[in-house]
């Protein structure tokens, strides 16, 4: 059961970064495998057996076996049953190897499977079914485990969205007014210097307000996924200039919560790296939804990704978080035309 | 209805008689700070008469019962009931002041919510220095001046609404007042009155009760 160990740690701490689990395995000691272990030991015992019997039957035939065909004979059947020895064995032991080489396999995105003919019907089987038994376990945990950091993140979030504008952002407000106040009563000399105060003022209140925004999703529980992707892309038009063409369904089935959530964050963080990298002042986002997957696709008509490009942090948080829910996201250039395309797969049998 | 625009500017009859009267405001900022720096501020202005600077929203409601207010300075985010209901509360008023709103979140969300609220004017907090007493005196007027809802993110939010609302939600729009509205859809004050509530909550961010 060694093998299994290392999805059990993973399973269990889920907020772990991916870079860590994904170290190489250390290097396995070589063993002679258990079922040449056994066949060799039940072939030394039927030889030492067999010589034994007939030394002990009839001593004199030992000495006289190599002088006729008998020896030949003999070693035929010895070899016959060790062979078959083997063959039994091998399916005795055959499923053990099975089960191994699943359980090497086993990761986040195959949590899901499960060994196909586990059967309480040997202890073969019995393990099998135990493992199965296990990784469900273990799905189930890591399920309310995501759930658990992602609601802790969004919590911590809309903390600080809260901090940042009932603190921070009344404060400066107060301070604008007091300059507003300040340079109406200036001297001459001093009213200009005033006014530039004023605005560096301003434009930090707009950076709160604006890194307060990015922070809460606040239209996603009261409007639902699509209304608030297009809130969102209403802000991104408002704020950043881009004209966003949007696709989105009517209603979608229900998803959960944390569904959503990464739906959103993901779109959000597109739609961030569209205004900040691509060049592009063009974008489409789609939501596409039938009865096995949500789709989320976000295009931009810009410069598209450098050759050799590596995703930044924002991205690589958004894959984090789509493998927590077992999407699937890919970044890359559009096959016709200019501009990159995000798409976010999300199964939807495994979410209820 | 077809047009999303934030209604026109309704004619009004100036609320006062004297017209060299000062504009008797009332200021609503539960941050103390911002409440005295906005008072003073606007205390500068000769035109200007600051009634009361209060820290909630149903202070605010205390004070308008009481003194005859033209417009009422209304931060969104109150901490408690926020300024939007604040503004339904004071346009049930025999004499309704002006409401302007003021938020550092001036979205079209805010905007439609406002539209249902039955909010004048929303300044940005980042204008509030320069732009704010401009827009007092434009509200004092009887101007209107909400930011425009885009058509995409309006046809989003009625959506969200069922039929009923819906039609409310598109006259309020097209500039009725909510008198009116209820007439036409033929509709009692008080059933008026409570799905105004409920549209209220359904449009905002933000739910009109304290938060959690």
């Amino acid at each position: 059961m060694s093998q299994v160990a290392p999805a059990d740690v993973r399973a269990g701490a889920p907020a772990l970064p991916r870079a860590a689990s994904a170290s190489p395995p250390a290097p396995r000691r070589r063993y002679v495998p258990l079922l040449y272990r056994v066949a060799a030991i039940n072939a030394i015992l039927l030889a030492t057996a067999v010589t034994v019997t007939i030394a002990l039957l009839a001593p004199g035939k030992v000495s006289a076996l190599a002088l006729d065909g008998e020896l030949v004979v003999v070693l035929g059947a010895v070899a016959l049953v060790v062979l078959a020895n083997v063959y039994l064995l091998r399916r005795v032991v055959g499923p053990i190897q099975a089960l191994t080489a699943f359980a090497r396999q086993v990761d986040y995105s195959t949590l899901g499977q499960r060994i196909p003919e586990a059967e309480p019907t040997s202890e073969a089987g019995e393990l099998a079914l135990t493992f199965s038994q296990m990784l469900e376990r273990l799905q189930a945990e890591r399920r309310e485990a995501t759930g658990r950091v992602l609601r802790a993140q969004e919590d911590e979030r809309l903390r600080i969205a809260q901090e940042l504008h009932d603190q921070v952002g009344q404060e400066l407000t107060a301070v604008l007014l007091g300059l507003s106040r300040l340079s109406a009563q200036a001297p001459p000399g001093l009213e200009e210097n005033v006014l530039a105060v004023q605005d560096i003022v301003r434009d930090s209140l707009e950076d709160v307000r604006r890194i307060a925004i990015e922070l809460r999703p606040e239209a996603l529980d009261d409007l639902g996924l699509p209304s608030a992707l297009a809130v969102l892309a209403d802000r991104f038009a408002q704020q950043l200039g881009l004209e966003i063409a949007e696709d989105l369904p009517l209603s979608l089935p229900p998803l959960p919560p944390e569904a959503e959530l990464v739906v959103y964050r993901v779109a959000q963080e597109a739609l961030t790296n569209v205004a900040r990298h691509s060049a592009s002042s063009r974008a489409e986002m789609t939501l596409e939804c039938d009865l096995h997957r949500l789709v989320l696709i976000v295009r931009d008509y810009g410069l598209g990704l450098a050759p050799g490009h590596t995703p930044g942090t924002g991205m690589r948080g958004m894959r984090e978080r789509a493998t927590l829910i077992g999407a699937q996201l890919k970044i890359d250039n559009r096959r016709s035309g200019s501009g990159c395309e995000v798409r976010l797969e999300v199964p939807l049998e495994t979410q209820r | 209805m077809t047009s999303l625009a934030p209604p026109p500017a309704a004619e009004r009859v100036p609320p006062r008689d004297d017209p060299l009267a000062p504009t008797r405001l009332l200021v609503v900022d539960d941050h103390p700070a911002v409440r005295a720096g906005l008072r003073e501020l606007l205390a500068d202005e000769d035109d200007f008469h600051v009634v009361a600077a209060v820290g909630t929203a149903e202070d605010g409601v205390e004070v308008a019962k009481r003194e005859p207010i033209d417009v009422a300075v209304v931060d969104y985010q109150l901490g408690g009931r926020n300024g939007l209901w604040l503004s339904r509360k004071l346009k049930r008023l025999p004499d309704p002041p002006a409401v302007l709103i003021y938020s550092a979140y001036t979205d079209g969300v805010l905007s439609a919510a406002a539209v249902v609220a039955e909010a004048d004017a929303i300044v940005s907090k980042g204008r509030i220095g320069s732009e704010l007493c401009q827009e007092i005196r434009s509200a004092a007027a009887g101007r209107r001046h909400l930011p425009a809802i885009p058509p995409r993110l309006g046809e989003s939010l009625r959506r969200r609404l069922d039929h009923q609302e819906q039609a409310i939600f598109g006259l309020l729009l097209a500039g009725f007042d909510t008198a009116e509205v209820a007439g036409t859809l033929g509709l009692s004050p008080a059933g008026m009155e409570s799905r105004l509530w409920e549209l209220l909550n359904r449009l905002e961010g933000i739910p009109t009760t304290p938060r959690t």
